[in-house]
């Protein structure tokens, strides 16, 4: 579904990713592990069209999505929950989820029922619910996450890029975040999700890359990962 | 990242060699006209070098400098009617009196920002034009006030003489703007524009350093003003319209922010676009010069791999359209204004850090406020574990002390009624469910909220209704949940600003470098350095803040919080986004912190963090604090569990 070859980044003069290739394959969870400065983000930013790649090719089904803007890619399916809280402050819950499935009211995406999707949302997510007309901006720090990561499921997109979705939560959410990106892998969500709980991402993905110094040093299927000694003692480690 | 002396070398001969040309200059041309024109182009410098202080570093925008700059006219217009007073006291006098309207012109912008204060600065500039019309008795209205050249030691200058006047004053100008944009004042405006809250919280007052910034930009503007108005020998009202204070903008945004030489080139723009469009060969040749350049600019961006040949189509297409119309107007008064305007809009849009901007990012030449190093003489170094100072004793064990806190945001109690009494050297852990209270209680305590009800003590004294910087300085640093770095700045830069409280020099020892600022500069350079050592991102010093990735943003925020010199430090998340190999990282930092008798608030989910370094353990639920203890007595207790840590699942499963 996603296809990453050769991807060079980085931000001015500094490149942060020398030559990734990767695959997320439809209806599949793929995770991207590494220690901080590794380039997850990067990855994922180039993806979105947020920051233009020095080189190298992304294709998004058959669709060539090197270099271009943000709002073309996410109409042709790509949506993104960016790191730290990105959430249209001003607006309410149910506006920010509304906007989420802005590509779909423009026709730029299939309609569907766009309001029984809010209701799923909310029903993923029962602290939205209760918070439905509140403005976001005065949700709490995990409440906003949560919010984030709704309304990129409100796109109905092809793929989710899901970056450090558990940021900040409290540890009885950060298991909720958990059970909802199983359930919407059950439901055939095809997802790329990087996550500072490496171990619990390799629980819920199929497949796996480590990324060390914008290089893919290794990578697997999800369970062979996790059992691999190299990569459970520099990033799954028991601190 | 220090330049190299060759480099240093190039700039002063680069420097002295402009120094010689301006002098020769009036007899190289041996016109007046162009000497005048070329003496319009440094007093309307002096203006954007001011100007440039508060749009392209604070962030503000200014449409008053017409006004400030019509006032600093005056006063010398005026002092030489009514009292002939010699230049001495008429330049001062202007600076004066400029400075005391642009603290008046602050005001506003303390309230406002953005188009309202946009709007509010434009009334200051249309008032200030419209007293200066009707005080006859002072101004002589619309009559204007004529201005002979000015007598220095009593030889009245002629043109030329005057010329060089403004000269040095230009390069006085020029070397004092330098000089306190690159000292801790400088870094202060910056850190305003990158984030006010975070500025408040290192002991930066925002409130005062705008006002400063205002204060120094106008009494360019009034200095400038006052030359001015011995150039032009008279002054009329109408002059410092609103037409002069958009060209005064559109000159920075034109010349390109942050930068002198983007002063000087806009300066030179604003005053010599009109002539120019005046005259039709004139402009038929500038026009085709101006096409060759962006083409060769476009095609220099293109050969780096800088951008793509559809970025550049446009810009070059529209410079060779340009070019194309100049040959075919016979006439150019028709064409004027719209030609203008064209030009504006084009650079304006394509050019958004303007020429000097453009020019840097075509040659990969970065400026030097870009990498922010500092130059190349320190002379002391601080060992990493010198770099953070130890807190002070005291013989009460208890640095801080909240009593029922109550913050209520319309219906909604935050915290309600929450004691917390944190010990020193102690590190106190803050958990609870999200949305419990937890950013609201650090908020509180730095006095970015006020709490609706409750006390709280820190050192015995109170903190409620305090400023956030004064509290910052007294001694709570902090770090925030959703990083607010400077984000133009540098790392190093960044730290420096936390270290802004250990300078004592003033705006003299800064313009005239004395051995007291020469000495507070290397110190805290060499300190900011110590401490980016402290946290592992001494590599990363010339680094914008902004191009660091999550994690090391993070570690910046602890490394500036520390250059406080806090006695307490609140970090809120630290670990959030880290991976298992950061966290430990982390976790010896802090107890690095520890060790020098910092006591710490810490804000965590990571629980394998809060179990390992907290000695206590306060937990927040819906404003109320539901359990307070060591770290393994909240770790089984069963409210706790119930509300945050979800069973033994979540905790053991993800770590």
């Amino acid at each position: 579904m996603l296809t990453i070859t050769n991807l060079h980044a980085g931000y001015g003069k500094v490149e942060v990713l020398h030559g990734i290739s990767l695959e997320v394959p439809k209806g599949r969870v793929v995770t991207l592990i590494g220690s901080n400065g590794a380039g997850k983000t990067t990855t994922m930013r180039a993806i979105s069209g947020m920051i233009a790649p020095s080189e190298g090719r992304i294709t998004l089904g058959n669709d060539d999505i090197t270099g271009r803007e943000s709002h073309r890619i996410a109409r042709l399916g790509l949506a993104h929950s960016p790191e730290g809280r990105r959430v249209f402050a001003t607006m309410s819950v149910t506006d920010n989820l509304r906007l989420g499935a802005f590509a779909r009211y423009t026709g730029a995406r299939p309609k569907g029922d766009i309001a029984a999707d809010l209701e799923r949302a909310m029903e993923y997510f029962p602290r939205l619910k209760e918070r439905r007309t509140q403005l976001a901006g005065t949700l709490s720090g995990g409440e906003q996450q949560m919010l984030a990561m709704a309304r990129a499921m409100m796109m109905n997109p092809e793929v989710v890029l899901l970056d450090e979705p558990s940021m900040g939560l409290a540890p009885i959410l950060v298991d909720e975040v958990f059970r909802i990106i199983a359930r919407l892998r059950q439901e055939g969500v095809t997802m790329l999700l990087v996550e500072q709980f490496a171990a619990a991402a390799l629980n819920v993905a199929d497949y796996g890359y480590v990324l060390e110094n914008g290089r893919i040093a290794v990578h697997g299927p999800a369970d062979k990962l996790k059992n691999d000694p190299a990569v459970k003692a520099a990033y799954l480690g028991g601190h | 990242m220090n330049r190299s002396p060759i480099a240093a070398n190039a700039w002063r001969s680069l420097a002295v060699l402009g120094v010689v040309a301006l002098a020769l200059f009036p007899f190289a041309v041996g016109n007046s006209y162009y000497t005048h024109l070329v003496e319009t182009i440094l007093i309307y410098a002096i203006v954007l070098f001011g100007l440039d202080i508060v749009v392209g570093y604070t962030g503000q925008v200014s449409l008053g400098h017409a006004g400030l700059f019509g006032i600093g006219a005056y006063t010398a217009g005026v002092l030489v009617l009514k009292l002939s007073a010699p230049i001495w006291v008429a330049l001062p006098a202007a600076i004066a009196v400029s400075a005391l309207f642009g603290a008046l012109l602050a005001l506003p912008a303390l309230r406002v920002t953005g188009p309202y204060l946009a709007m509010v600065t434009l009334a200051f500039g249309t008032i200030i034009q419209i007293l200066i019309n009707e005080m006859t008795f002072l101004t002589e209205g619309p009559m204007g006030i004529k201005v002979s050249k000015p007598e220095l030691f009593g030889h009245r200058l002629d043109e030329t003489e005057f010329f060089w006047l403004v000269g040095v004053m230009l390069i006085a100008s020029l070397v004092f703007v330098h000089r306190v944009l690159r000292s801790q004042l400088g870094r202060a405006f910056e850190a305003l524009r990158g984030s006010p809250v975070a500025a408040d919280c290192m002991g930066v007052s925002v409130y005062r350093y705008k006002v400063y910034a205002f204060v120094i930009s106008a009494g360019l503007a009034g200095l400038a003003g006052a030359l001015y108005a011995y150039s032009e020998q008279y002054i009329s009202p109408n002059t410092y319209n609103f037409e002069l204070t958009v060209m005064f903008l559109l000159a920075i945004i034109m010349g390109g922010r942050k930068t002198r030489t983007g002063a000087i080139l806009g300066a030179a723009i604003i005053v010599m676009l009109p002539k120019l469009l005046d005259d039709i060969d004139l402009f038929r040749w500038v026009s085709v010069a101006f096409a060759v350049l962006a083409t060769i600019g476009a095609a220099a961006l293109l050969a780096r791999g800088k951008s793509t040949l559809k970025n550049v189509a446009i810009p070059v297409a529209g410079s060779i359209a340009l070019a194309a119309l100049s040959f075919t107007l016979t006439t150019m008064a028709d064409w004027r204004l719209s030609i203008f305007g064209l030009i504006t809009l084009f650079v304006v849009y394509f050019l958004q850090d303007g020429i000097v901007g453009f020019v840097r990012g075509a040659l990969s030449v970065e400026g030097r406020a870009r990498t922010g190093a500092e130059p190349a003489r320190e002379v002391e170094v601080v060992a990493p574990q010198e770099a953070v100072v130890r807190a002070q004793g005291a013989a009460t064990p208890q640095l801080l002390a909240a009593d029922k806190v109550l913050m209520q945001f319309g219906g909604l109690k935050a915290l309600n009624e929450v004691d917390l009494r944190v010990k020193r050297g102690t590190i106190h852990g803050l958990i609870g469910p999200n949305g419990s209270g937890k950013s609201t209680m650090m908020n509180v305590l730095t006095g970015i909220y006020v709490p609706t009800a409750g006390s709280i003590e820190f050192e015995g004294r109170s903190v409620v209704g305090r400023s956030s910087s004064d509290i910052a300085l007294s001694g709570i640093a902090r770090t925030f949940q959703n990083v607010q770095l400077f984000g133009e700045m540098t790392a190093l830069q960044n730290v420096m600003v936390g270290l802004h409280h250990t300078y004592r020099s003033h705006l003299l020892d800064i313009a005239l470098h004395t051995a007291r600022y020469r000495r507070e500069r290397d110190q805290s350079t060499a300190r900011a350095r110590a401490l980016l050592e402290v946290v592992g991102l001494a590599e990363l010093a010339g680094e914008q803040a902004r191009n660091l990735p999550y994690g090391k943003q993070r570690l910046l925020e602890i490394a500036r919080a520390l250059a406080l010199d806090p006695q307490l430090l609140l970090l809120d998340e630290p670990a959030a986004g880290l991976t298992a190999p950061d966290i430990k990282e982390l976790i010896a930092i802090i107890q690095k912190i520890r060790a020098q008798g910092i006591t710490v608030i810490l804000i965590e989910h990571h629980m394998d963090v809060v179990m390992s370094i907290c000695d206590m353990v306060t937990v927040l639920d819906f404003g109320q604090k539901i359990a307070e203890g060591v770290p393994s007595a909240v770790q089984s207790n069963p409210k706790v569990i119930e509300a945050y840590l979800g069973g033994d699942v979540a905790v053991e499963a993800l770590a």
